[in-house]
């Protein structure tokens, strides 16, 4: 019924009543409905309960003590009869000083004010009254305070750091990806020198052709990036895909391409696009450049996947993956290089440019296992070697009479070191060809499986193991350690191959291996030196008796 | 024999005496003014007029005690008379001190009974006096 429910609400509106009444009130009262121990105000207490107490806790309840004369109520055990019982007596208390309160006008002056409750109707002016910085609601605050930082140094915000969202004009430059679902969404910034790749889907229709503004090339090249000079965004190349999939490449790549109706079909819709930016080493950004897929729906299509890319060149270098900044970081592939004959230099084999991540080349390889385990239909499957991973893998070698030993040992010996076996890696993530100092050599080490040595060395030794252990240190501070390959080295073990009878085969395993064993030194702590007392009297200190 | 003398002594003795007690009054409500303010909760939108009313109060004071001594003294009623509407005010007042003030401490009490009693006494010689002096 309503009005129980408005009584209710009005009851929830206000606090409790305060209590002034002395007889009523009992501090030591704390147990509901139970009997408090040595509490002679307790009203759940019996006579018999207060036959066993031993002192009062609470001896006098009183009012406000400034007050010249007030209520008290006192509480006391009687000890003397049996059994003990409480005496209650209730008095008026005089003070005797001469500055006691004889009346008051100002009502809040002796008690504490009940705090307003909180309504729909007063809440705003509570919250004006009460708010603090805690509590404040209003987030238009914020950007202005970046303003004011980002005008006061101008210069300064706009060299980006990694892992900053790269301004635009307007917000940020904007790399759609997928949120909770695999739609789109538009608020995803980029970071600078964070490489992203993400794809997601975006719901368009061949009626909304003209307006869906995210399906349009415009939306992605009108933001200019605010950097020392604002960068306004280029169309490198555009690439038209056709309903069927074939993609063709576009000559006049400076057209902008807006998405329009022909033939019951919406053309130019983006499907892609992948930004290059091209940055300076003190963190500025010179140059971007927008490269666009654009395709075509038909009117059956509800939804298109739009993929977006991002990656960010130095200028002046050409662009080679890191695996470490500047300490490896596990799961990214060892960089390894070789000397050329004539170089002073290491120099490392460089895959076409743009491409991250598939320079098969200029890393360290392992053999990899396939699923028929021969090694000579291994056909050259290579796996890079990743930072921190341990790894072995292997295969079975069927040796027949027929194969001789000389052409058998330099197939394994391709088999298991692959095609370029480099000479050097990096030791650190991010080292540059050009620092000869920061390349570790590889050491080579030849073992034998037989531990006892044959007097016929001229039997044939055919390599059936390489184990690369990579071994890598902590570098640097304790809060931020960076790896650093110190020592790598290629063990190749060698085991008799007995001339076999004819008609016979023989099927040996080829393991191939690589482990990574960290011998960092533990860190030892820097202490200050102790503070020493420096103490040296001035000059003239015994002026008269000296 | 003064019948040629009509200034009434006993009021004369009376203002000089209230005039004493009067600035003993003023320091000592003064003082428990800053006492209540320092121990109670004592906010500024209730001490404001208290204080207020404070000095108006000792400026009425002085007003009035010079009027009447002057008027007793020249034996004029107009004076005297414009004292004693004066008084009423000030009786008014210190029944604000004694009542209504926002604490009202017993030495209070005290003292604003005796300045009362003292303007009550004052009053009725005046209103002697100025009879004394119009007939």
């Amino acid at each position: 019924p309503p009005e129980t429910r408005s009584a209710a609400r009005a009851r929830t509106r206000s606090g409790p009543a305060p209590v002034t009444d002395v007889a009523k009130l009992c501090v030591c009262d704390l147990l509901v409905a139970q009997c408090d121990v040595n509490c002679c105000c307790d009203p759940d207490c019996s006579a018999a309960d207060f036959s066993l107490f031993t002192t009062c806790s609470v001896p006098i309840v009183t009012g406000d003590s400034h007050l010249c004369s007030q209520k008290a109520a006192i509480y006391s055990l009687d000890v003397e009869a049996n059994p003990p019982e409480r005496i209650f007596k209730l008095i008026d208390q005089v003070n005797p000083s001469v500055f006691c309160i004889a009346a008051t006008n100002y009502k809040q002056a002796l008690s504490f004010s009940s705090p307003e409750m909180p309504t729909p109707e007063n809440f705003d002016q509570l919250l004006e009254q009460f708010r603090s910085a805690s509590f404040s609601a209003e987030p238009d605050s914020w950007p202005m305070n970046t303003d004011a930082q980002s005008s006061s140094d101008a210069n300064e915000t706009f060299r980006y750091e990694y892992g900053v969202p790269i301004q635009t004009a307007d917000a940020f430059l904007r790399l759609p990806s997928p949120v909770v679902s695999s739609w789109c969404s538009d608020a995803n910034p980029a970071g600078f020198l964070v490489n992203q790749a993400t794809k997601c889907t975006r719901s368009v229709s061949v009626e909304k052709c003209g307006n869906i503004q995210a399906a349009s090339m415009l939306f992605y090249i009108n933001s200019s990036i605010l950097a020392v000079s604002t960068v306004n965004i280029t169309v490198q190349s555009i690439v038209v895909q056709s309903l069927n999939g074939m993609r063709t490449s576009l000559n006049g790549s400076d057209v902008l391409r807006l998405p329009m109706i022909l033939d019951e079909l919406c053309i130019n819709i983006v499907l892609g696009v992948s930004y290059h930016i091209t940055y300076t080493d003190t963190g500025e950004i010179i140059e971007a450049a927008a490269s666009f897929v654009l395709g075509a729906i038909n009117k059956e299509a509800l939804s298109i996947q739009q993929s977006f890319e991002i990656s960010f060149t130095q200028v002046n270098t050409k662009p080679v993956p890191l695996s470490g900044n500047p300490g490896y970081v596990v799961g990214l592939p060892l960089r390894a290089g070789f000397r050329p004959q004539g170089y002073p230099s290491p120099v490392e084999i460089l895959f076409a440019a743009l491409v991250l991540n598939t320079n098969k080349y200029s890393q360290l390889t392992i053999l990899q296992s396939t699923s028929n385990q021969d090694c000579l239909a291994a056909q050259g499957a290579r796996t890079p070697v990743l930072f921190g991973y341990n790894m072995i893998s292997g295969c079975k070698l069927r040796i027949t009479a027929a194969m001789k030993c000389q052409p058998l040992t330099q197939t394994l010996l391709d088999l298991l070191k692959g095609q370029n076996f480099p000479e050097y890696v990096a030791s650190f993530g991010n080292s540059q060809a050009q620092d000869v100092l920061d390349w570790v050599p590889i050491t080579h080490l030849h073992t034998s499986e037989q531990r006892i040595y044959n007097t016929f060395q001229s039997s044939c030794q055919i390599p059936v193991s390489l184990e690369i252990e990579v071994k890598w240190t902590k570098y640097g501070s304790l809060v931020n350690p960076q790896a650093r390959i110190v020592n790598v080295t290629a063990t190749i073990t060698t085991t008799t191959a007995k001339q076999l009878p004819s008609g016979r085969e023989r099927t040996i395993p080829i393991t191939s291996s690589v482990v990574f064993t960290d011998i960092s030194a533990p860190a030892e702590p820097g202490y200050k030196a102790w503070p020493t007392i420096n103490f040296k009297l001035p000059f003239d200190f015994f002026f008269p008796f000296v | 024999n003064n019948s040629y003398q009509l200034s009434s002594l006993p009021l004369q003795l009376l203002f000089y005496v209230n005039g004493i007690y009067y600035i003993f009054y003023f320091v000592a409500t003064l003082a428990m003014i800053i006492y209540k303010s320092q121990v109670f909760s004592y906010p500024d939108d209730f001490l404001a007029p208290d204080l207020a009313l404070l000095f108006i109060m000792a400026i009425l004071e002085v007003l009035r005690l010079y009027l009447g001594s002057m008027g007793n003294l020249t034996e004029e009623e107009a004076p005297l008379g414009l004292s004693l509407v004066i008084t009423v005010g000030s009786v008014i007042l210190s029944v604000y001190f004694l009542v209504w003030q926002t604490y009202v401490l017993k030495a209070d009490v005290i003292i604003n009974a005796v300045l009362l009693f003292t303007y009550g006494l004052e009053s009725v010689l005046k209103v002697i006096a100025i009879a004394a002096f119009v007939s």
